[in-house]
């Protein structure tokens, strides 16, 4: 089974994408900011990881970078409510950039063409 | 007008340059007397009417932020113009810097915050006169993506460099990073284009190909991964040193071994050198600090103070002792009776009275007691100092003799 890092401060919207996700089939565990996500990552590598942006303790900006200095290769999706991040040279960096809305579909088929290529590759 | 942004690349160990590099980073080396290498790239930013200089640095960085520190605080913060050191910062990597490629990725927020139209990439380790206007202005008129500084070096020398092939209109088709077949020049069995590692990149197009060569397994090197990843897909173009060259005699050198070094200091103390220093149009920016002229004294029967075909520096004192065909940096004191040929003498070096030193690189601040011999026994001096290939003695800062 895949396994999501799902990183994302408000536990509404956490809870809500781990269901959603865990009725698509695959393993979630989640973090509540930035710093938490790097240790998870250490803990057990995930297949892939939904990234949101504007958290305390540390941002999903600053995240991405040190995700990405510890594991080259992991999928990361931006999974965020502002669409002006685009702009910043660092959210190139991830795989995809999501903004947020009440429909998952978008953010689920992004998942699922991410992990497929991951399987390619 | 396009907005450039330069990143110099100064953080270069120069291991075959020790132990000159022992307590400095390659570009902090000093050269000519009263330069350090960085001084010359530096200078043709400025001359170039360039503005915007980062200086990236990781290791044995203090003497390299010192003097940018006391020597290059000359633009004006006000007008928008800086010289900034950027020292690693392990902000993205927990590692050093892992290729050139990986430290511009690495500052991937320092081009984020200036967004720049343009990234002129050069490195701080050549000694060369350059109008990078020139080159700029060839990269907008090709609309290219990328252009790679290039000059024609001698075929044997393939293994130094990044080796290219272009087509009429300069496009580049290929390259090949150190090569030993390498391709030569068309109608030229001799010679090979090599890279200069000066890059002017479109900024979007620079962010994407870094990203993207940072996301995979490579070395993160422009040379070995970014140039060959960009022939295939992007519009890569070089450009003639010729073109650009403010010497106009295609002067350009990487001072990477200490015989390459000591051959280029040598070169200055000829009639007419390669490089000329003396060009008002292009000077050559150094610090100074303000030391009294320099002076020759005495003048008796057999204690006669002289220079001959040598390079005299601010502070220093010949006193009653020779020097020729020698290149001494401020403030080195030469006493009586001594001999001093064909060398480097940094600065604050004293020479004792009746030592002898030939064909030498006498590092900062060393002092030769009376009647030593350096030169002249080299598997004497061997036991002590670095003597390369060609028999040249270096003796190194901090000795104590």
């Amino acid at each position: 089974m895949k396994k999501i890092l799902v990183v994302e401060d408000e536990e509404g919207l956490r809870l809500l994408y781990q269901e959603e996700l865990e009725a698509e089939g695959y393993e979630i565990i989640t973090a509540r900011n930035g710093k938490e996500a790097i240790q998870k990552l250490e803990e057990g590598k995930p297949d892939l990881i939904i990234l949101d942006i504007v958290m305390p303790v540390m941002d999903g900006m600053e995240a991405l970078g040190r995700i990405v200095g510890k594991d080259r290769k992991i999928p990361i999706i931006l999974n965020t409510s502002y669409s002006g991040y685009r702009e910043d040279f660092m959210s190139w960096v991830a795989d995809a950039y999501v903004t947020k809305s009440s429909d998952l579909e978008e953010l689920k088929t992004k998942v699922k063409e991410l992990l497929e290529k991951g399987k390619a590759r | 007008m396009k907005k450039v942004i330069t990143m110099l690349l100064a953080g270069g160990r120069g291991e075959r340059l020790y132990p000159l590099t022992r307590d400095r980073a390659k570009p902090a080396v000093p050269f000519g007397a009263i330069y350090r290498i960085i001084d010359f790239t530096l200078s043709n930013c400025i001359n170039s009417e360039i503005r915007h200089i980062y200086v990236l640095t990781q290791y044995k960085s203090t003497s390299l932020h010192r003097h940018i520190q006391l020597g290059w605080n000359i633009l004006s913060p006000a007008l928008g113009e800086f010289i900034e050191v950027i020292p690693a910062q392990q902000r993205i990597d927990e590692h050093w810097y892992q290729g050139t490629a990986d430290a511009i990725f690495q500052n991937i927020y320092t081009l984020q915050h200036e967004k720049p139209d343009l990234v002129l990439i050069l490195s701080g380790d050549h000694i060369y006169k350059m109008d990078y206007r020139k080159m700029i202005a060839y990269h907008l008129e090709k609309g290219a993506d990328l252009t790679v500084a290039s000059i024609r070096m001698d075929r044997s020398l393939s293994k130094e460099f990044g080796v290219m092939e272009v087509d009429r209109e300069g496009r580049i088709v290929g390259f090949q990073e150190k090569p030993e077949e390498p391709r030569t020049i068309p109608g030229d069995p001799e010679g090979i284009l090599a890279s200069m590692g000066i890059y002017i990149f479109n900024t979007e197009i620079l962010v994407r190909r870094l990203i993207e060569d940072a996301r995979s397994d490579s070395s993160h090197d422009f040379g070995k991964d970014i140039i060959p990843a960009m022939i295939k897909k992007d519009r890569v173009f070089h450009f003639d040193f010729s073109q650009g060259d403010c010497g106009g005699l295609g002067y350009w050198k990487d001072v990477g071994t200490i015989d390459a070094y000591y051959e280029a200091n040598m070169d200055l103390v000829a009639v007419i050198p390669q490089l000329n220093l003396y060009d008002p149009e292009w000077p050559i920016l150094a610090h100074q600090q303000p030391y009294p002229p320099a002076k020759t004294v005495l003048l008796e029967e057999g204690r006669v103070g002289m220079a001959l075909n040598s390079i005299l520096s601010h502070g220093s004192i010949i006193s009653g002792g020779s020097v020729k065909r020698s290149i001494l940096s401020p403030k080195v004191m030469v006493h009586s009776y001594t001999e001093v040929e064909d060398s480097i003498l940094l600065s604050g070096v004293d020479v004792g009275r009746h030592a002898k030193i030939r064909r030498a690189i006498i590092d900062k601040d060393v002092q030769i007691p009376e009647r030593m011999e350096i030169g002249y026994n080299l598997d004497e001096d061997a036991k002590r100092f670095t003597v390369t290939a060609s028999g040249i003695v270096v003796v190194p800062k901090g000795i104590r003799l």
